[in-house]
């Protein structure tokens, strides 16, 4: 598989398990720990990672099904990527920050940085449909509407590059 | 959209509208949790336990047959309740303390309900650790170990709600504390009925208007997203723990008292924690010490990690509530009598906390101007999932019937709630009307469109054919100011000052999410103004390590965000003098004609930057540290009020929440953007409270159905309105900044708002949480 831009060889047996989840072995085996293995079945989106260009679950996923795809962790992304400059920046007044606690922070950085790759100027409602699936108990979904927002504005400043 | 505040005193940093310090590693994925460290790379050889959780609602182990476990590849340790360091271990209470202070075995908050036994062979809820734990290479491993355990279950009577539980001859869960469920008196608690103040009966007897009503709260949970986790390792005859616990002081007290260790042979550590919200303050403390003991047993470093289901151990206390009001014409309350019976689960830990600590303080503050006041309240086991403490602990099912009893009677008297409310609530130490009060009152009338929108019950326009508009509102005396945190004892705080005029600030809190390390960056800036610091001059030092010798200040009531600054203030003078002390020899001037001003040391003649003099020879490091007890004048306490709007479909039963105003009196704000994240963020877990999460048990097996994210339902963010913070500067407290907590004050209020506002709109009450479309279709009569 390809794991941030490096081609990696894995087998089954001596690096993994036929069982061994995707998340598991990315966090365990390849030490990618921004994403976070929380509810473990698909509900809270705190494993986000991108393949092939898609935001996935990670933990529903096995890491053998991985076999012969892209894979794009939150360590992979640039330091100045956007998205992670505006999660980072979000300080509007009336909306909070973007993060708290900063547990879910990577799911969601990576499934919006996901829509922005597929919809570079996505509406609020466009947004919203496309984080309803990870999970923010701190509660700071205003702020990463925001975010995302001003994500997009700064791919459109930087020549529509992500 | 809010306006940003207007703060009452221009300051330079504190209250300031900017990131958080960790936001950069946050948005990275690269911050350091406890479950990113606890791995093999960093801990070779370690090893991962699990512990079994009983799967009846009530049941004792008659007997354990571990031999198929033990032979299982890559198991390394198993640990019985029948191995005597297990069974020595003395019963003990989740609650020891809700960690504001670090009290021992022996004073601990609630000595007379120490229900728990460690590993017992007694399990009093689907879920219980019990029996044994086993340690192995892998967590898959050690599962299915568990599974190959063979148990005989002795399954016992159990009760899943706490009217049955009070009836003649119920099952008695834990015999040893309460003879029928019922917890007895205690110290802090105090009698059933522990706050009587006039005569109620003789209040009802000169009202002209006497109304009743009943409330039931349930328990949603904490649904912290990190699930809790520790690693264990022993050095000879020395522990570490590393986790994602709040406290370290209290943890490192916790293991020391129940292993019987030396202090200095315990050390705990806390770096980033993946949310709080008061899961650590009870719930699941035994794990450190099976975990210890697995690793002293198998001479290995051991994991112990919550799975999800798992992570549904503790949450808010249910409580049903009776009001009595009386009350003269003209809105004057003559009596309040309240009654409370809480469902405190499986574990009694800090329970009375909730229904008795919390509203006695309430009726010191806001109900201080009522001349007759009773509150009484029950605290009944059943074998449901344990439950205290929550953010809001107490407060928010007092709200719940206190706003109820606001509405309901500014209905019946055909009174404004609004000029009710302000007509009878301050606080002892000022005037009424309370200023704060009634500055969050009118504050969130006019952000909502009280005027234009509040309407007669049920008297609005409709929409779309069935669906009805309404407004409503909820007010709560906040309860985070500096007086109200005298048992916390010791708040201390550390500042080093190097020649270039950077600083390392070490103000131990564990980083849990409500920005508190913001606001210790800022408060150290502010107070170090005499020497030019900016904030990025500053680093926070994140690891809270109890091996530092200093006492990490727990985040819980809110408090920490002003706490440190106030010690931090101190800090500054102190360091000040310090340089003084230093530089007047150096400089050949009387150290009490020398000054510092914006960098500079200033004295007649003489005038040469701190920095250049720093550079002089070693002077270098400045430390300063202080170690002080929370101010205790009484300065009474600022008011928080929610309003919601919201529309009800009358054919479905569904309530959709158009908007939410939340206004916190501050006294001052330490952090804006901390302050409105805390503010917007607090509303998720408010909502979820009032209409979409609940816990849901199998009433024929006694067993939860729903430990899960998937049908426990948290709100996306496609569930949430449009969220309107405002923050308010009225209140004054004492010290530098005379703050107040403002956390957990962001929830408290918002149920009972909307439950108003459905009164409102459809003119029937649904008083029951969560608000759901059943009961909301049963209030109409249609089911």
């Amino acid at each position: 598989m390809r794991i941030n831009g490096e081609d990696r060889e894995f087998e089954v047996g001596r690096d993994l398990l036929p069982t061994t989840t995707l998340s598991a072995f990315l966090r365990e085996r390849l030490g990618c720990t921004g994403l976070k293995i929380s509810c473990d079945e698909g509900a809270c989106g705190a494993c986000t990672i991108i393949m092939d260009g898609k935001a996935v679950l990670s933990c529903m996923l096995l890491a053998v099904e991985a076999d012969g795809h892209d894979l794009l962790t939150i360590e992979g992304l640039p330091a100045d990527d956007p998205v992670i400059e505006a999660f980072a920046e979000q300080c509007e007044p009336g909306h909070g920050t973007a993060l708290q606690c900063g547990y879910c922070t990577p799911g969601f950085v990576m499934t919006a940085r996901a829509l922005l790759d597929e919809n570079p100027t996505p509406t609020l409602d466009e947004v919203k449909e496309a984080l309803s699936g990870n999970l923010c108990r701190c509660g700071c979904y205003a702020g990463i509407a925001m975010a995302v927002g001003h994500a997009a504005e700064k791919i459109a400043e930087r020549g529509g590059r992500a | 959209m809010s306006a940003p505040y207007q703060p009452r005193v221009p300051r330079r940093f504190v209250g300031s509208y900017r990131p958080r310090i960790d936001a950069v590693e946050k948005a990275h994925g690269s911050a350091p949790y406890a479950d990113d460290e606890i791995a093999e790379r960093n801990y070779p050889g370690l090893l991962h336990a699990r512990v079994l959780r009983c799967p009846y609602p009530r049941a004792r182990i008659k007997h354990l047959d571990t031999t198929k476990a033990e032979a299982l590849p890559g198991v390394r340790c198993l640990l019985t309740y029948r191995d005597p360091e297990v069974a020595r271990l003395k019963p003990t209470n989740a609650g020891w303390t809700d960690a504001v202070d670090t009290v021992s075995y022996d004073n601990m908050m609630w000595r007379k309900f120490r229900d728990r036994r460690v590993l017992g062979d007694y399990a009093t809820w689907a879920g219980d650790e019990v029996g044994i734990a086993i340690a192995a290479d892998t967590e898959q491993i050690a599962e299915q170990a568990l599974r190959m355990v063979e148990v005989e279950w002795e399954q016992l009577p159990f009760l899943l709600d706490p009217i049955s539980a009070m009836q003649p001859g119920a099952p008695v869960i834990h015999p040893e504390v309460a003879e029928h469920n019922v917890l007895p008196p205690d110290p802090i608690g105090g009698p059933d009925v522990f706050l009587n103040r006039g005569d109620v009966e003789q209040g009802f007897a000169g009202a002209d208007v006497v109304i009743e009503m009943d409330t039931s709260h349930h328990n949603p949970t904490q649904g912290s997203l990190d699930p809790w986790c520790c690693v264990a390792k022993w050095d000879d005859d020395r522990l570490t723990v590393f986790s994602n616990s709040y406290s370290a002081d209290q943890t490192r007290m916790h293991i020391s008292q129940m292993l019987d260790l030396p202090i200095h042979k315990v050390r705990v550590i806390s770096k980033y924690v993946g949310g709080q919200f008061g899961r650590c303050d009870t719930g699941d403390q035994p794990f450190f010490l099976f975990t210890a003991l697995l690793a002293r047993k198998s001479g290995r470093p051991v994991k112990f990690k919550h799975t999800r289901r798992d992570s549904f151990h503790d949450t808010r206390q249910g409580a049903l509530y009776h009001c009595k009001v009386g009350a003269k014409t003209d809105g004057a309350i003559t009596a309040l009598h309240f009654k409370s019976i809480g469902d405190i689960g499986a574990h009694a830990d800090h329970s009375v906390f909730a229904l008795k600590f919390a509203p006695a303080e309430i009726a010191e503050v806001a109900l201080a101007p009522i001349p007759n006041v009773k509150m009484e309240s029950y605290a009944v086991y059943t074998n449901r999932i344990p439950s205290c403490m929550m953010r809001g602990v107490g407060n928010s099912q007092f709200n719940f019937i206190f706003g109820r009893m606001i509405d309901g009677l500014a209905e019946r008297l055909d009174m404004d709630p609004i000029e009710l409310a302000i007509k009878n609530f301050g606080h002892e130490w000022g005037s009424c009307p309370d200023q704060s009060l009634t500055a969050v009152l009118e504050t969130g009338a006019e952000r909502i469109g009280w005027a234009d929108k509040r309407h007669k019950p049920g008297q609005g326009p409709l929409y779309e054919g069935a669906k009805r508009r309404g407004v409503g509102f909820s007010v709560h005396p906040g309860w985070h100011a500096e007086w109200q945190e005298e048992r916390r004892g010791q708040v201390q705080a550390k500042v080093t000052l190097y020649p270039d005029g950077t600083v390392t600030l070490d103000a131990p809190t564990v980083e849990t999410g409500t920005g508190s390390n913001t606001c210790n960056v800022l408060g150290c800036a502010e107070a170090l103004a005499f020497l030019g610091a900016r904030p990025e001059d500053i680093t926070w030092v994140s690891t809270v390590d109890t091996d530092n010798g200093m006492r990490d200040c727990v985040q819980t009531d809110s408090a920490v965000s002003f706490l440190q600054s106030e010690v931090l203030a101190v800090v500054a003078e102190q360091l000040k003098q310090k340089l003084v002390d230093i530089a007047a020899p150096v400089l050949g001037v009387p150290a009490d004609q020398l000054s510092i001003q914006n960098g500079q040391f200033v004295a007649p003649g003489h005038s040469v930057s701190v920095k250049d003099l720093l550079w002089q020879g070693d002077l270098v490091p400045v430390s300063v540290m202080v170690s002080r007890r929370p101010s205790t004048q009484r300065t009474g306490v600022p008011y928080i009020a929610s309003f919601a709007e919201v529309e009800v479909d009358t054919e479905t039963g569904r309530t959709q929440v158009l908007k939410i105003v939340i206004i916190n009196d501050c006294g001052t704000v330490m952090y804006a953007s901390g302050a409105e994240a805390q503010q917007v963020g607090g509303q998720v877990m408010a909502l979820g409270e009032a209409l979409t999460e609940e816990l849901i048990y199998d009433p024929v097996r006694g067993v939860p159905l729903n430990f899960n994210l998937i049908d426990y339902k948290m709100p996306t963010i496609l569930d949430m309105p449009l969220v309107e913070p405002v923050l308010l500067e009225v209140w004054r407290g004492a010290g530098e900044y005379g703050a107040c907590g403002i956390g957990e004050g962001t929830l408290t209020c918002t149920p009972r708002a909307v439950a108003n506002a459905i009164h409102n709109a459809i003119g029937v009450r649904v008083d029951e949480l969560p608000l759901t479309p059943e009961k909301v279709l049963r209030a109409l009569g249609k089911i």
